[in-house]
């Protein structure tokens, strides 16, 4: 009663503060419709198509990677003619579809499709990104051709066993595409991406930053006067949970229901979704504890809250793909939680994975969620009964 | 606020107060509060040490000390927001230590600073502390009100703090301590930085509190206020009680004398030698162009010392009857002033 009191006065508290709000609920809108802009259409990145098989499959390739947002595709006639084009930075990519895609594809051959970039790092990463996941795409509908094909023949059993033979096979679908480049998985389309890294990123920096508001409350004495009424340490620092555990799923839920709803984003599974949303907001929350804990004035944390927020955000994937860095700086990144949640992301959104795929790091950032609470409850603890 | 029916808070009335049955249908008690050998260290240093003293219901009890004596150690002890390295305390005959949670709702806290959340109305800070006593729903609105209106904030409740002038902050900050209807309330320099009108408020504001038969713990290191709202006054230095007592008591330890403060020029050493031969005069000092004197009933000795003083040759500036006060009492006791 006394917890749902102090996170009541606190949040209302929080609800009229102009900056606060701004951070809360205006900021995240901000970079992803910027984001969100950029990678649905506004700048559209050219990709030259050498196409030397005509083939309906072949034609289908090229017609997804038209589609696909943000790229266009022009035609090159010739590979040094793409070549030239990309040495003249008119496209940030030339894709060479083989003689024979598609005979070998039927035959159930694989097939390399090159794909030429200058090897810039930049736009170009999100291209060959794209360029991927078209190909994955394609690679597998070809898959689903195949299977079909051959169930033609053969009895039930026969067929049921290719069936789940094949199933076993389908993530060959996507590494097929690696053929391409060497990565070892393929990351969801730029905006997909964008959403859910924002809301990791967002929710974290928040809540650091919302460290200051304990401060705060604790130099207005607020809390030793509190404990001079019948009311336990242990329910204040309920309260303070509470409080920053609302903010975070609020600003949480309004992430996913705005970029749902207005831009379109896939959340993937809702169940493992939500469960990966609840399991990062309670990292937040210890997150905004400690930071609360941790600081001595409430401009500290508003200020070095978010820089460390930013910095993990970084280390931890939020920026761009750690597909891209470094393996040393990969590993250094799952130092933090925000890798965790990302590589929950991106097995949630680019290999529609359900919650036992993510298990794993749920567990990691359960753990993250236990010891950051803990620590905040200790150290909030002693700093109400010590001041 | 309205001021108390207020008959000077005589330390007889308060003592027949005492004996009036408790109220609060708690523990049976006798005096609301009972501190017993109160000793608290932080480290190396004795903040309270070894401290005793009892406060009846109705009564008013002054914790008078200059900075660092140990008024808000024993306070937070009282409270229940620090426990004693020794001792014990009693509130509504309830063990402090053992029963926190329940006499924690028998107490009033008026903190030293103000804590109140300035972003939030008067009304949302008061109905926030409420609840933490554990009022809610209609019962706590009208009691929001009640307190409001005690205070004297009716017109300002919907205004937030940060809009408040330092008196009325103040003013709000007590009212936050009677919401549950304390039994006891502990004032904790209630009227630090406040400008005299409003000092003026508070203290019959609690003065009327004090007389609907609320105890009432306050520290203060004005002098003034001690003497003015106190029936009994502790004197507190360095961790230690070192008096107690109605003012009269304490200002017997003293003795019931005046001090005259003449500011003379001329012969000074044949005046002093007439005042000391006088009935009277119990001492005399000379420094430099003045001369002290200590008398019983000052006031009435005056034409006699002038007419020593021109026959004597020396030539009176200034004269001042000084009453024996706390401030006198406390020199003695401590060797130092209350202020510095
Ligand atoms: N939390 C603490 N840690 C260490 N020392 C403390 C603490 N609280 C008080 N003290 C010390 O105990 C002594 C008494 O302090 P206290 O605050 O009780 O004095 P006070 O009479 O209320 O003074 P003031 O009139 O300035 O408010 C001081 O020497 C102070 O430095
Ligand atoms: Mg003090």
């Amino acid at each position: 009663m006394t917890a749902v009191t102090l996170a009541w006065t606190e949040l209302r508290r929080a609800a009229r503060d102009r900056t606060f709000l701004f951070f809360v609920l205006f900021l995240p809108f901000m970079v992803i419709l910027l984001i969100g802009v950029t990678t649905s259409g506004f700048t559209q990145e050219r990709v030259a198509v050498v196409q030397a098989d005509r083939s309906a499959m072949a034609d289908a390739l090229v017609a997804g990677l038209d589609a696909a947002p943000g790229l266009r595709v022009v035609r090159a006639t010739t590979r040094d003619a793409g070549v030239q084009r990309l040495r003249s930075g008119e496209v940030t990519a030339v894709v060479l579809v083989p003689a024979g895609f598609s005979s070998t594809l039927q035959s159930g051959g694989s097939v390399v499709v090159p794909v030429l970039s200058t090897g810039e790092v930049g736009s170009g990463g999100s291209t060959l990104t794209t360029i991927r996941s078209v190909v994955a795409r394609q690679a597998a509908t070809v898959q689903a051709a195949a299977f079909a094909t051959r169930s033609v023949s053969g009895t039930f059993d026969q067929n049921h066993a290719r069936a789940l033979a094949l199933q076993r096979e389908s993530p060959t679908a996507g590494v097929r595409t690696e053929v391409v480049d060497s990565a070892s998985s393929y990351l969801p389309l730029g905006f997909s991406y964008s959403a859910p890294t924002m809301l990791v990123l967002f929710v974290f920096i928040n809540a650091t930053a919302g460290g200051a508001a304990i401060i705060q409350t604790r130099r207005l004495g607020i809390f030793s006067r509190a404990l001079a009424a019948p009311v336990r340490p242990r329910d204040l620092v309920l309260g303070e949970g509470l409080c920053y555990l609302t903010l975070a799923v609020a600003q949480a839920a309004l992430i996913v229901l705005v970029g749902g709803l207005v831009f379109g984003v896939n959340w993937g599974n809702p169940l493992a979704a939500t469960v990966l949303v609840t399991v990062w907001c309670l990292v937040g929350t210890g997150a905004g504890l400690v930071s609360g804990t941790l600081f001595h004035t409430p401009e500290q944390a508003s200020a070095i809250g978010p820089a460390v927020g930013i910095a993990f955000g970084m280390l931890g994937g939020c920026m761009w793909p750690l597909e891209i860095v470094p393996a040393g700086v990969r590993a250094a990144g799952h130092l933090t939680p925000h890798a965790w949640a990302v590589d929950a992301w991106v097995t949630l959104l680019s290999r529609g994975g359900g919650l036992s795929d993510i298990l794993g790091p749920l567990a990691v950032l359960s753990a993250f969620a236990v010891a950051l609470l803990g620590t905040a409850t200790l150290r909030l603890r002693r700093s109400l009964t010590t001041a | 606020m309205t001021p108390a029916p207020s008959t000077g808070a005589a330390p007889a009335s308060a003592a027949a107060r005492a004996r009036e049955p408790a109220r609060g249908g708690g523990d049976a008690y006798e005096d609301v509060l009972v501190a017993s050998h109160l000793t608290r260290r932080f480290g190396d240093r004795v903040a309270v040490d070894d401290v005793s003293f009892h406060i009846a219901p109705g009564e008013a009890y002054g914790l008078l000390g200059p900075n660092g004596a140990g008024k808000t150690t024993t306070i937070r002890l009282v409270c229940g927001l620090l426990s004693p390295d020794d001792g014990s305390i009693e509130v509504a005959g309830i063990d402090v230590t053992a029963g926190a949670t329940r006499a924690k709702a028998r107490i009033g806290y008026v903190p030293q600073e103000v804590s109140l959340y300035p972003d939030l109305t008067a009304r949302e800070n008061l109905a926030f502390f409420g609840r933490l006593y554990r009022l809610s729903g209609s019962a706590l609105r009208a009691r929001v009100d009640e307190v409001l209106e005690l205070v004297d904030l009716t017109d300002r409740a919907d205004d937030r703090v940060d809009a408040y002038s330092g008196g009325m902050r103040r003013r709000l900050n007590i009212g936050a301590s009677l919401l549950h209807r304390p039994e006891l309330l502990v004032l904790d320099e209630p009227t630090v930085g406040v400008d005299p009108q409003s000092r003026h408020a508070i203290m019959e504001s609690i003065r009327a509190l004090g007389s609907s038969g609320l105890a009432v713990l306050y520290t203060t290191h004005y002098m003034e206020e001690a003497e003015r709202l106190c029936d009994r006054v502790g004197i507190i230095d360095r961790g230690r009680l070192v008096a107690e007592g109605t003012r009269r008591e304490l200002v017997a330890r003293v003795g019931e004398r005046d001090r005259i403060l003449l500011s003379a020029s001329g012969s000074l050493g044949s005046f002093a030698a007439a005042c000391r031969s006088m009935e009277g005069i119990d001492s005399v000092d000379v420094s430099d162009s003045t001369v002290e004197l200590l008398a019983r009933d000052g006031r009435l000795r005056l034409p006699t010392v002038l007419a020593a003083a021109s026959s004597a040759g020396a030539s009176v500036r200034s004269v001042e009857v000084v009453e024996p006060d706390l401030e006198a009492v406390f020199l003695h006791l401590t060797g130092t002033a209350l202020r510095e």
